[in-house]
């Protein structure tokens, strides 16, 4: 099975061959990967060297702490690859954008309003959790859609707060 | 000596005073929210009674339900911890009133250093040098502050004057930026102190957060236990603390110790408290404001000076003499403090909130953590993002880098996002290695990008560990699929799998 694994800007393909061999780029390893004890940490011996990594399966992607790091990892295999390349990349600067909320917590003002004009990293709420107030902003330029919610509301987490067209 | 002490806090504080405690055998009574019923406090002290409702204000923050714990329970003495009522002269004074010992200062001293406008007055007066600002004591309007505003000359900040921890702070870089600002200062004063009072301070810039630790008992002796760095903050919430401060040289020590201890005595001080300072680039210092209770931080002083501050604050509070002379003061080595918080260092350091779901604290020599949280413990939105601290001791400052280091890559915890991987980048920045930073280094001159070497090493390898695990992922949801995918009827299956085990 062939997979491509992009980190940041990297690409790595991955060809699993058996239980305890891989190649990465054509170059061959032989591989021990158990689970910690159930938990989502695994231990990784790459011909004698010793890792340890906490995986966890993101919104589309997979974080990977390794030494302190983390690591966005998408990983595709070649039909998936191919789909995306397919229907082209860059969704974040078209289409609508959702403000869903990160944690928890006390929506304190919402400084915009419906179908006001925004600008990129501009405040678009004001969310407080943990004592502190958070200001969540426009990843683009764009106009504000619907509101969902009113200043005083307790949100959930990943509850949409409102969106940028 | 007391036989019960009532820890009015929650979290790594208060398993650190349950800790001191325990050593001295004193008894030792936790208080909880709601929220808090599995919390580590709760389970190390000997007895534990609900407050109320998760919301400090319904809690923590409820000194009547506290002092009625303490009456009933038989309890002699009150440890506030930091946060919470900690500088509340009304609540010092309440338990005086109920015949119970507060360990901390006295009413009076909290109320003078408390309020910030006042304690800048009453230092001025002490002849201790302060940041210009707006000298009036208190409620002052908006009008009057923002017509104060152009005499000070910007950038200046936004303080609330019961504040502490950043909280009710503003930075203010222009007149037109202020209004905004001091209503947003001011909400967040109010909804963290109860108190709307803001005053205005000059923003000195390139200079370091210097604070200096002071322990004094009811004997008139008051002594200073050196300083520690506190520059690495951001939005004002201080990340990384050192003791000792590469930018102090022991005469500055000398001159920074004595004058911290003359603000200490121009308010009458008892107890442990911390004088902080702004140091500017040609080492002139300026008296910020007076922390009149233990602080987040001060484990470093105790690393690298061997004095139990918790102890000695009890020891005061019984009213003996202090255990140690200035001159028994001596400092030995280097201690680096990371505050770990449940925060997002990839995201504009959002809070991030769940249940620990695996916790592996770093360990072995010259390595200190002090956390109130363990695994399957969940972090709620209620209450302030510290999850531990690590801290490290070297022989010098170096030692005490490479210690830390190794000590952050050794901590794991899985459940919630956490600023480790900011320490990281911290202790390979160039800039902290050499000490050179202010208190605008975090906010300004400081990215997660700046890694640098080293960081890619890993790339590959990561790859690896998620495609493994995608790759099982998608063996087992298959497995699911085929799961009742036999060649032959399950009764014939299991007719020959009894046969096989006969």
């Amino acid at each position: 099975m062939k997979y491509i694994a992009t980190v940041e800007d990297k690409q790595f393909l991955v060809e699993i061959i058996d239980d305890k061999h891989i190649s990465v780029d054509g170059k061959m390893y032989e591989v021990d990967f158990e689970s910690v004890s159930g938990q989502p940490v695994y231990s990784l011996i790459v011909d004698g060297k010793s890792h340890e990594g906490y995986v966890a399966q993101g919104d589309d992607n997979w974080q990977v702490l390794l030494r302190g790091r983390l690591y966005p990892i998408l990983v595709e295999d070649e039909r998936e690859k191919r789909l995306r390349s397919a229907a082209g990349g860059g969704v974040a600067e078209t289409g609508e954008f959702h403000l869903r909320a990160p944690m928890p917590g006390l929506v304190v003002t919402i400084p915009v309003e419906e179908g006001q004009q925004v600008k990129k990293g501009q405040v678009l709420l004001i969310l407080e959790s943990m004592k502190m107030q958070n200001e969540l902003k426009s990843p683009r330029d764009g106009t504000i859609g619907r509101v969902r919610v009113k200043a005083g509301e307790t949100v959930e987490q990943k509850q949409t707060l409102l969106s940028v067209i | 000596m007391f036989k019960k002490v009532l820890v009015a806090n929650r979290g790594e504080i208060a398993v650190r005073i349950i800790r001191a405690c325990r050593e001295l055998g004193i008894e030792t009574v936790a208080v909880y929210s709601e929220a808090d019923r599995h919390a580590l406090h709760v389970r190390y002290a000997d007895e534990a009674y609900l407050l109320g409702p998760a919301p400090s204000r319904e809690s923590y923050l409820r000194a009547d339900k506290i002092i009625d714990v303490a009456r009933r329970c038989g309890a002699d003495a009150v440890h506030p911890g930091y946060g919470f009522l900690a500088e509340r002269e009304d609540f010092a004074a309440a338990c005086a009133d109920a015949g119970i010992a507060f360990i901390g200062p006295k009413p009076s001293s909290i109320a003078a250093m408390g309020d910030k406008a006042e304690a800048r007055a009453t230092v001025i007066k002490a002849g201790v040098p302060v940041v210009p600002g707006t000298e009036d004591v208190g409620n002052m309007t908006d009008e009057e502050l923002l017509g104060k505003a152009s005499q000070i000359g910007f950038p200046l900040l936004i303080k609330a004057t019961a504040g502490g921890g950043g909280k009710g702070m503003r930075e203010v870089e222009s007149l037109e930026d202020m209004p905004t600002l001091l209503q947003s200062a001011r909400r967040e004063a109010e909804s963290a102190f109860g108190d709307g009072n803001v005053y205005l301070e000059k923003l000195l810039e390139g200079a370091r957060h210097i604070e200096i630790q002071i322990l004094a008992d009811t004997h008139g002796n008051v002594l200073h236990l050196g300083e520690r760095e506190c520059s690495l903050q951001r939005r004002h919430q201080k990340l990384l603390e050192e003791a000792l401060s590469s930018a102090v040289d022991d005469d500055l020590r000398e001159k920074m110790g004595s004058v911290a201890v003359k603000a200490a005595k121009a308010v009458d001080y008892v107890n442990a408290g911390t004088i902080e300072f702004l140091l500017d680039k040609d080492k002139n210092f300026y008296f910020l404001e007076m922390n009149t209770r233990l602080q987040v931080e001060h484990p470093v002083t105790e690393m690298v000076t061997g004095i139990d501050i918790v102890k000695e604050q009890i020891r005061v509070a019984r009213g003996r003499t202090l255990s140690y002379k200035q001159e028994d003061v001596n400092f030995n080595g280097h201690a680096i403090e990371c505050r770990v918080n449940a925060e997002d260092p990839y995201n504009n350091f959002l809070p991030s909130t769940g249940r620990i779901t695996h916790s592996l604290l770093p360990t072995g020599p010259g390595v200190r953590v002090d956390t109130g949280v363990y695994p399957g413990f969940e972090i709620t939105p209620f209450y302030d993002p510290m999850i531990a601290k690590l801290i490290v001791w070297g022989e010098t400052r170096a030692q005490a880098i490479l210690r830390m280091r190794r000590a952050l890559e050794e901590y794991r915890i899985v459940g919630v996002r956490t600023n480790i991987p900011f320490h990281q980048t911290m202790m390979d920045s160039h800039r902290f290695m050499g000490g050179q930073y202010d208190t605008r280094f975090v906010e300004e001159r400081f990215s997660m990008d700046d890694a640098g070497e080293g960081k890619d090493a890993y790339a590959e390898t990561a790859a690896i560990l998620a495609t493994l695990v995608a790759h099982r992922e998608t063996e087992r949801s298959a497995n699911i699929v085929n799961r009742n995918e036999r060649d032959t009827s399950n009764w014939k299956w299991v007719g020959r799998w009894e046969r096989m085990h006969r």
